[in-house]
């Protein structure tokens, strides 16, 4: 197979698998903690967002509407969480379920305390 | 399933499919949360007159719909890298580019929306104005689809994925990977 330019010894011998892995560059099973960093990030606008509703606008977003969206956002994101980890991780040896449950455990604890006792 | 002919190496082929696939859940998300706001929207003028153009469900939603048409432009930029991608004569694939024109008019259509507002205040779900909107979402879900069922399908060509046991799936993915999911004539 011919490589790019830049890539392989040059004619048309194909490359090394050295040269392979540096057209790769990061391998997508190595992103997981960039995933979750993400992950965390969003739930957390989430919350500025949806908080920014009910202490600002109280008479137009109600707590009550501010926490229903933020639980159904932090369902759609964790969804969207675990199928990336879980995509970039089949085939390979690598695996962070631990690290996954925890991360999930702890967002719907704090989903839950949010959504008991702030706002009201 | 006949073999496409690969450009580059299968195993930086699929991390690059994978990589893409990461920035489709992203944006795939960003759009389950305009649906989510298209009820908090309209369940806010549903119960208060427009008053102003910046309400926190039109911050939600309007940055969404800028939000959406750029990253499908980002993954246009990166989809070049896949040479199993392109469409009709090394052009942007199809179905990425129905994405992309569909979320551009959501979002210029913020703007033709918030000039019929100026004059008329009524939040009426069926005005003109609003149709746009919608059926640039719809448009961007047909070319969504098509592009996701592509690089799945190419995904489990070169068996990083799993293929699908029902023959009419098997069927469309053949189709998708021949870039005729929708039509026959028009790759």
């Amino acid at each position: 197979m011919t490589l790019p330019k830049g890539f392989g010894s040059g004619g048309s011998s194909g490359g090394t698998s050295a040269d392979v892995e540096r057209m790769i560059g990061r391998r997508v099973e190595n992103m997981t903690g960039m995933i979750t960093l993400a992950y965390l990030a969003a739930w957390l606008a989430t919350f500025g967002g949806t908080a920014a509703g009910y202490f600002y606008y109280p008479w137009a977003y109600p707590t009550h509407s501010g926490h229903f969206a933020f639980i159904v956002l932090t369902i759609i994101e964790t969804i969207g969480y675990i199928f990336c980890v879980k995509v970039m991780e089949e085939g390979t040896r690598k695996n962070t379920n631990v690290r996954t449950g925890v991360v999930i455990a702890g967002v719907a604890v704090g989903t839950l305390y949010i959504s008991m006792y702030v706002g009201w | 399933m006949a073999q496409m002919p690969a450009l580059i190496p299968k195993e930086v082929e699929i991390q690059r499919l994978k990589k893409i696939w990461l920035m489709i859940i992203a944006l795939g998300s960003i759009a389950a949360s305009v649906e989510v706001d298209n009820f908090v929207d309209g369940s806010l003028h549903q119960t208060s007159i427009r008053d102003s153009a910046f309400t926190p469900a039109h911050w939600w939603l309007y940055s969404h719909f800028v939000a959406l048409p750029l990253g499908w432009g980002a993954c246009a930029i990166y989809d070049r890298k896949v040479p199993i991608l392109r469409g009709p004569n090394n052009s942007i694939n199809t179905g990425l580019k129905m994405t992309i024109l569909g979320y551009l008019a959501t979002m210029f259509t913020i703007g033709i929306n918030e000039m019929w507002h100026f004059w008329f205040v009524e939040e009426i779900f069926a005005v003109p104005n609003h149709w746009m909107f919608n059926m640039g979402v719809v448009v961007a879900f047909m070319g969504a689809l098509a592009y996701v069922v592509r690089i799945y399908a190419r995904l489990v060509e070169l068996g990083a994925e799993t293929p699908g046991e029902n023959p009419y799936i098997a069927e469309m993915y053949k189709m998708a990977l021949e870039g005729k999911l929708y039509s026959r004539a028009i790759p």
